[in-house]
């Protein structure tokens, strides 16, 4: 049977890569005794399939993880026996079963991002800024790809992005992007928007937050 | 201390591997700091991967924070641009658990595992705002120091207050207690280095000098006062059974060097290489049963969720149920693909049925070490592998499937010619011949040949011995590389500086640590990692302290001289290591102890120790 599983990791565990964090959900599963299929071959691991990774640093609060099993377990006993051995920032809020044939690759299909960064220039209408950078024709970015640098459109990407305050000389936004193969992160819209303003962010004092991947 | 928090948030982003600092792992302890008596940081002076690796860490680190009044966290040497960062922002180093800064610690144990990483030693104290030197520090931790390299405690007796000698789980215990009771009643250091002195495995340098002859050898290491053991005995854990042993260990989020469970099966070897400190200072050897290991490998795997369990020791495929103990591991968690895997341990005359079972889960590396290219070496230097058994394990291997081999060899052994350094090519291309035997042709083969540098080392049979000098190195090493050319051969060698180096420090007496405290100064650190090392910020160090290094690393020494570190008592009698060497001059060979007893005198060391002759 196929587990589908909603987890968020937050705190320190912001600075653990994708690959850390698969291998600690596969650990976890062990701990709590979860008998878990394994693949064929030599080096046999886990039916483990993750949403599409999140970049260092950021936190998320609506990630998702699959993983197929050996034996039926009651999701909700799942859930449980995991958060009791899970480390300290990553937990699992919600867990259901889904077909076997369903991929969690097909079902992503949006991520909704919250953003906290430092203002360098506290004296511009960011709001402005933000419409005009919306509406402009093209918002072209550079992004790293397996086969070297290539230019992307991120206006295709972007569903929504807005101003939720603004305080402390820190900017609080909000931001919907559409996920497919070689999509855009958050990081590519905000280099673009603070190259278009001008420089006005402290790109170093960011604190990303997926709220959440959105499933159709 | 939420300050340093707070600062961390903002330069982890900045740095590589930031989880490298920020603890939180599974079954690491946290502790309410104000309910201990003693604080502990376990400091380990290389970075994390390589630390969290260490199984000394892992069997101390539980067995004090088992106790109530104590609380053990662990500190690693923070990667350079991590240093920087916490220079710039003014972050002292701090202990993973609590994020506390090192001098508020009661005690600060370093492990020394080997000597190129000492000048971390120094750059951690300073990053602690702690000075280096033992007699700078008034009211500040005490710094102790432990693992093989304690051996030689001579270059770091300017900066280490104590030495603990000998498993540290035998030891520690009693030093936790002394260290809490000086505390309560206020006892100055002097006062608990005094009465630290007292336990049999504890060194305390200050309360020693080393004269020396005109030549620059060492007259005498003399006690300063009567009421300090003349020579400080090691002390041995006498049942590996009995003794602590942790059913969890600390799971890293990041990759380590070894990361997986680590089952320590028996400790000491009964081999006798003539060049390995190990395999004599850890004597004797005492084994865990099998019924202990499965009943603790099954608590580990519960506890940690490893996918792999590692069986550790010197030589594991010596334990006297090794076939058995691996057959019952793979039998038991096959179904949940957790594999078993013999790491390190140099399978030399390994079964083939235990590469296959092995394999039956996951596929490991095969290493071998036959060490010596001719057959005239490996007697020379005791290593009982004959080609016969090389060519043995790896057809087998290669009839299994396997394509890749890992041959560890080293250069520069006492009486090595180059007629030697050509048997280390020939034994690679005899391990290609039989691969083509075996399947036809040599696709898809790959054989690497790594050799390391011999290095004297203290409490071996050639501590007598010079090191060959660096040119001599270089030159054996690019006549291998011409040897070793073609795709299927991949040729690994150590930086000859490096390895004169440790030579140096290996054999070094306190004149060597006022130069290690020199190269420091100068910017030397994490001299193991090629990207840092700073050979000739080492070279003018040993100037200014008026040393030549060379007299360290290639002198022949007389059997009659005095030794820096002959203060200690290792257990192994010096008139065996004595007969070991003249026997390795004449190539004879001398039987693996678990036949009949060689007569190496740790049986004499203390009551109680046993060995596996005595068992008989
Ligand atoms: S006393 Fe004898 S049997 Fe024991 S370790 Fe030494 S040589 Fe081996």
């Amino acid at each position: 049977m196929k587990l589908r599983s909603k987890f968020e990791k937050d705190g320190d565990l912001k600075f653990i890569s994708h690959l850390d964090l698969m291998r600690a959900i596969e650990r976890a599963m062990r701990r709590a005794q979860i008998k878990f299929s394994l693949s064929k071959g030599f080096n046999p691991h886990p039916l483990l399939s993750f949403g599409p990774a999140l970049m260092m640093g950021a936190t998320t609060h609506g990630d998702y993880f699959d993983v197929v099993l050996e034996d039926e377990i009651d999701p909700e006993k799942f859930k449980d026996d995991m958060n009791r051995t899970l480390p300290n920032g990553l937990k699992i809020i919600d867990c259901y079963r889904v077909d076997d044939k369903d991929l969690l690759s097909d079902r992503v299909v949006e991520g909704e991002y919250t953003i906290i960064i430092d203002l360098l220039d506290y004296g511009k209408d960011m709001g402005d800024i933000i419409e005009r950078f919306l509406n402009k024709d093209e918002i072209l970015a550079e992004k790293d790809t397996k086969s070297g640098k290539k230019m992307i459109d991120l206006k295709k990407y972007i569903e929504e992005f807005k101003i939720l305050s603004v305080h402390d000389g820190k900017i609080n936004l909000y931001l919907r992007l559409k996920i497919s193969e070689g999509s855009p992160g958050p990081i590519h819209v905000l280099k673009a928007l603070d190259d278009f303003a001008g420089h006005v962010f402290d790109l170093e004092k960011i604190l990303i937050d997926r709220k959440k991947l959105i499933l159709n | 201390m939420l300050d340093i928090k707070d600062k961390l948030d903002k330069i982890l982003m900045k740095v590589s591997k930031p989880a490298r600092y920020i603890g939180g792992e599974i079954n690491s302890v946290i502790k309410d700091v104000n309910s201990v008596d003693i604080r502990f940081a376990f400091a380990f002076p290389d970075v994390y991967e390589v630390g969290m690796s260490h199984l000394g860490l892992k069997i101390l680190y539980h067995l004090m924070n088992d106790r109530d009044d104590t609380y053990c966290e662990r500190v690693f040497a923070p990667w350079v641009d991590m240093e920087n960062l916490m220079r710039e922002n003014d972050i002292p180093l701090f202990s993973l658990e609590t994020k506390t800064p090192l001098n508020m610690f009661d005690i600060i144990g370093f492990t020394l595992q080997y000597e190129l990483s000492y000048t971390n030693i120094l750059n951690m104290l300073d990053l602690s705002k702690i000075p280096v030197r033992s007699k700078d520090r008034h009211g500040y931790p005490l710094i102790i120091a432990g693992g093989p390299c304690a051996y030689n405690p001579a270059p770091l007796s300017d900066v280490v207050d104590l030495f603990v000698i000998g498993d540290g789980e035998e030891i520690i215990n009693e030093l936790l207690d002394l260290v809490k009771a000086c505390k309560k009643d206020g006892a100055p250091k002097e006062v608990l280095l005094r009465r630290a002195s007292k336990i049999q495995g504890v060194y305390v340098p200050s309360f020693y000098r080393e004269v020396y002859n005109f030549d620059n050898t060492i007259r005498t290491i003399e006690p300063l006062n009567e009421d300090v053991p003349a020579k400080v005995k090691k002390r041995v854990v006498k049942d590996l059974d009995k003794t602590y042993h942790s059913d969890r260990q600390i799971v890293p989020f990041i990759n380590t060097v070894h990361d997986r469970i680590i089952l320590e099966v028996f400790r000491g070897c009964t081999r006798g290489c003539r060049f390995c400190q190990a395999g004599m200072i850890y004597r004797p050897v005492r084994e865990r049963s099998k019924k202990t290991l499965l009943k603790l490998a099954d608590k580990l795997i519960k506890s940690t969720g490893y996918e792999e369990i590692s069986l550790t020791s010197l030589s594991t495929c010596d334990y006297s149920e090794i076939e058995s103990l691996i057959y019952d591991l793979i039998e038991k968690y096959k179904d949940r693909g957790i594999g078993v895997a013999l790491p390190s341990t140099r399978i030399d005359a390994f079964s083939v049925n235990l590469l296959n079972e092995i394999q039956k889960v996951r596929k490991t590396g095969l290493t071998l070490a036959p060490e010596g290219g001719t057959q005239r070496l490996r007697d020379v230097i005791n290593k009982g592998v004959t080609e016969r058994d090389l060519i043995n394990s790896t057809r087998e291997a290669f009839k299994a499937g396997w394509r890749s081999v890992k041959l560890y060899f080293m250069l520069g052994l006492p009486e090595e010619t180059m007629e030697d350094v050509k048997g280390i090519s020939d034994l690679a291309h005899l391990v290609a011949d039989v691969y083509k035997d075996v399947n036809g042709n040599t696709k898809g083969l790959k054989i690497t040949v790594s050799t390391s540098t011999f290095v004297p080392k203290p409490f071996t049979p050639f501590q007598w011995c010079p090191q060959d000098d660096m040119d001599t190195i270089i030159k054996k090493q690019n006549y291998l590389k011409e040897l070793l050319k073609g795709k299927i051969f991949h040729y690994n060698w150590h930086e000859p500086k490096m390895s004169f180096l440790e030579a140096v420090i290996s054999k070094g007496d306190r004149r060597v640590g006022q130069a290690l405290i020199k190269a420091w100064e100068s910017g030397c650190k994490f001299d193991g990692w090629d990207e840092f090392f700073k050979f000739d910020n080492w070279l003018k160090a040993f100037e200014s302290v008026g040393i030549d290094p060379r007299f360290y690393a290639y002198k022949e020494r007389d059997f009659k001289e005095i030794f820096p570190w002959d203060v200690i008592d290792a257990g192994v009698k010096k008139d065996y290591l004595v007969r070991e060497y003249k026997k390795a001059l004449e190539g004879r060979l001398t039987n693996d102890c678990r036949l009949y007893c060689t007569g190496c005198g740790i049986k004499d060391l203390d009551e109680g120790v046993v060995c596996f002759e005595t068992e008989k």
